[in-house]
């Protein structure tokens, strides 16, 4: 491998993005955000791979690499992937929310950049880009998913998310433009159910030379990598090395799933998916019992009752039995898994950062166990 | 030997092109069978197995279970004609994109004549998106009649929570074409209309075939003078009766693989373990839970796409390590499956159980209403296991998983239920798989 690498989650660049590298990409998404499972797969990406056989390459560029004035727009899919699977995009719903805003600010965008560079709001900027014949930018929002949409370094920037647009399979789009990113949030909250439980949003219009500093670069480039070797198949063991050597991931432990618990602590209805557990009993002489708790993503991990990840940590199961990444709506009891803990971007354990999306946002006040 | 009061046979049938596999057991005892050459897909060779199997049963046989599977397969991926399939996709606009459009499984979309879209669906809580465009319907249904159409798939978003457009498509095309075959995808549930439109294609382009050979069977078994019940091996490995395999093909693909670590798992007398089968390109692994093969709702090899029906989950094997550990999984026993391929599945035929299976999506407020809702679902999948052949009152809680959907309005949930029963007067393998710790009754 080619590799530029300079510490955990920086590795080899890639240049662009063409069809033989949409499956890597998928998978590597899926370890970044493992919240959508693989109904849809096959369809989206079969259509993102068309589209780049049709077009050719997606460029794939450092925000540094373009003018300081090229004006940028982010995309993600915003909601539930259960619903994106059951209402599949007609295929130009990114593109018509870029263009929206495009007549509302009487511009023409010069990039794309993924709000999110994980799960399929990995893949959903590629295809806009190839729509419209644009680059797209190795950087983004998040670094993972977190729930709401100005969970964003670009928020922490202070770059709004607005104006955006969320347009929808159905056809219909809404245009929001809120006093504050939470705001914006919130009128955002009330839209999605409406247009079918998902929608392509366009947000954080900004520039490229803000994007130097307000964005997380380089984090489109390890989906490729990530999913090479989530590709191979291999055996669990060298697999979790492997990926350690690359995004600084380690396993907690290996277990069994004996237990699903549904509304496990209370509901704050402000963040989509109500929060639950799981019990996993540890394979081997420890012994011991992880509890997983969820709240669209997993958010933490206990050890016999000691807390021993959480958000903003990237958290997710590997399912040994078949050598890949679990996806949190198809674990079932008696699944074998590896607890796997990635570090995030060093910008989301700031006091910013954990205020924002740390523990105590889904209610766990405990010290995050990398400040301890 | 005489057969003794109480003495019970099954069999399992494996058809496979130009030849078929049997085997009887009898006592616990297993008897492999000749193999037929002469195809089985005919009455004189069904006659031949079934003399076969009689003679080995002294006479008297409980029950045959079939395995099609390899030949519905093998009817997709060599169709007598393609394009024999209409499909309908109610949605609130058409794709714009053409690989949105059609299924993204080339052998799928080769059984497609014709694609129609019909204004309309729901989200995944069955609330409207779209009002269903009947003017638009109309049109379509004057050209399937002009066309002559024989069989039609239909799929709408939200059917599973709310099947009303599905059903209202399904009744004018019946209307119109009151001898073609229809597959509406509410009748399979499961996530993901691109896999659900897979799934009423397949079921839709398999439906005559299915038909012609279970006519056979149940012909040769009524010519035999045997009382032995007929049963269909089903994707995950249990049985459905022909009744059900008929108006639901597509739910018997992919039985062999889960049959297959089923008749292993038997063998071995284990009913928790991993069995590791010798294929062609490599060992491949799969895993045997309270005697039933661990299953999903996946992507069937061969297919291209996602099915909504639940089919074994078979891994690459990784063997051992240099100091001849096992890796991976080291906490069951693990069988290797080193005997004939054919000979265990028709041992995972002859010990299968009726089984029933739902994937939904629900919507709970509480902890009392989730428990309503979890009951509920389970009455559903049981009252499905007896259609599929269980006697009352033996159905049983195999798996259940609910769980949060991730990005989803909180409250919504995903709930699986796997169920199996027993048979009416013979029980099978149920008893020796139905052990109180491992599986709790569900009310009939």
């Amino acid at each position: 491998m080619n590799s530029t690498a300079a510490g955990p989650g920086y590795i080899g660049m890639v240049s662009s993005i063409g069809a033989e590298d949409v499956l890597t990409l998928y998978e590597g998404a899926k370890f970044y955000s493992p919240a959508v499972g693989d109904a849809n797969k096959a369809s989206l990406t079969s259509w993102l791979t068309g589209l780049l056989d049709r077009n050719g390459p997606v460029a794939l560029r450092r925000a540094d690499a373009l003018p300081v004035d090229t004006p940028c727009i982010s995309l993600c899919v915003l909601g539930s992937g259960a619903a994106l699977a059951d209402l599949p995009p007609a295929g130009d719903e990114f593109a018509l929310a870029v263009q929206r805003i495009e007549r509302l600010q009487q511009l023409t965008f010069g990039a794309i950049y993924p709000l999110a560079a994980a799960t399929v709001s990995a893949l959903a900027p590629v295809a806009a880009a190839s729509q419209l014949g644009l680059p797209l930018l190795d950087a983004d929002g998040m670094g993972r998913t977190f729930a709401l949409i100005h969970h964003t370094a670009m928020h922490l920037a202070g770059v709004s998310p607005t104006p955006l647009v969320a347009y929808g399979a159905t056809g219909e789009s809404v245009l929001i433009d809120a006093q504050s990113a939470s705001r914006g949030t919130r009128l955002l909250g009330a839209t999605v159910d409406p247009l079918g439980g998902w929608a392509a949003l366009a947000a954080y219009p900004t520039t490229a030379g803000v994007l130097r500093r307000a964005a997380l670069p380089g984090t489109v480039s390890r989906l490729v990598n990530v999913g090479r070797l989530l590709l191979e198949r291999t055996d669990p063991d060298l697999l979790v090395a492997r990926l350690a050597a690359i995004t600084g991931c380690h396993r907690v432990g290996r277990g069994r799933i004996v237990e699903f618990e549904q509304l496990s602590r209370p509901t704050d209805r402000t963040i989509p998916a109500h929060p639950s557990s799981l019990v996993i009993e540890e394979s081997g002489e420890r012994g011991r019992q992880f509890r997983i708790e969820l709240r669209s993503e997993i958010v933490a991990v206990f050890a016999d009752g000691l807390l021993v990840a959480g958000v903003p940590d990237v958290l997710c199961l590997l399912d040994v039995s078949r050598g890949e990444v679990a996806t949190l709506d198809s674990l079932e009891v008696g699944d074998l898994v590896d607890v796997l803990v990635t570090p995030a971007d060093g910008l989301w354990y700031s006091a910013e950062g954990l205020a924002m999306v740390g523990l105590a946002s889904h209610g766990i006040n405990l010290d995050h166990p990398r400040r301890r | 030997m005489s057969r003794q009061p109480g003495d019970s046979a099954y069999a399992g049938v494996t058809l496979r092109p130009g030849r078929c596999v049997a085997a009887v057991i009898r006592d616990a005892t297993v008897l492999p069978l000749p193999r037929v050459s002469r195809a089985a897909t005919r009455p004189a060779g069904a006659e031949e197995v079934l003399g076969a199997i009689a003679g080995a049963a002294y006479g008297y046989i409980q029950a045959v279970t079939i395995d099609l599977s390899r030949l519905l397969l093998e009817a997709v991926l060599h169709p007598a004609g393609a394009g024999q399939v209409a499909v309908i996709r109610i949605v609130p606009r058409a794709a714009r994109d053409p690989r949105l459009a059609r299924s993204p499984a080339k052998l799928v979309e080769r059984l497609v004549g014709r694609r129609f879209t019909v204004a309309g669906g729901h989200d995944l809580l069955g609330n409207e998106l779209c009002p269903l465009d009947t003017a638009g319907l109309a049109r379509v249904c004057a050209h399937l009649q002009r066309a002559g159409v024989r069989g039609v798939a239909i799929v709408a978003p939200g059917s599973q929570a709310q099947p009303e457009h599905e059903r209202a498509v399904a009744d004018a095309v019946q209307a119109a074409l009151p001898d073609a075959h229809i597959s509406a995808a509410t009748d399979f549930g499961g996530q993901g209309l691109v896999a659900r439109e897979a799934t009423v294609i397949l079921d839709c382009a398999l439906g005559a075939i299915a038909g012609r050979l279970l006519n056979v069977w149940e012909d040769a078994i009524r010519r035999s003078g045997s009382d032995a019940a007929l049963r269909v091996a089903r994707g995950d490995g249990g049985y459905i009766t022909p009744s059900r395999a008929r108006a639901l093909p597509a739910l018997t693909l992919g039985a062999t693989d889960a049959l297959e670590l089923c008749g292993a798992a038997y063998l071995h007398g284990a009913q928790e373990c991993r069995v590791v089968l010798p294929r062609p390109g490599g060992n491949v692994s799969g895993d045997v839970r309270n005697g039933l093969a661990v299953v999903r709702p996946a992507e069937l090899a061969g297919i291209g796409t996602a099915l909504v029906v639940p089919t074994a989950v078979l891994a690459p094997d990784p063997g051992v390590s240099q100091n001849g550990e096992r890796r991976w999984v080291r906490d069951v026993p693990v069988v290797h499956a080193d005997g004939d391929p054919d000979l265990l599945a028709c041992v995972g035929a002859a010990v299968s159980q009726p089984t029933a299976w739902i994937d939904e999506v629900a919507f709970i407020e509480s902890a009392e209403h989730l428990e309503r809702i979890r009951r509920e679902a389970e009455e559903r999948v049981s009252a499905i296991v007896m259609a599929n052949g269980a006697a009352p009152g033996t159905a049983y809680l195999t798996e259940a998983s609910i769980v949060a959907v991730p990005y989803s309005p909180a409250g919504t949930v995903r709930i699986r239920v796997r169920v199996a029963g027993a048979a009416e007067g013979g029980l099978g393998r149920a008893a020796s798989a139905h052990s109180p710790q491992a599986a709790e009754p569900v009310a009939p």
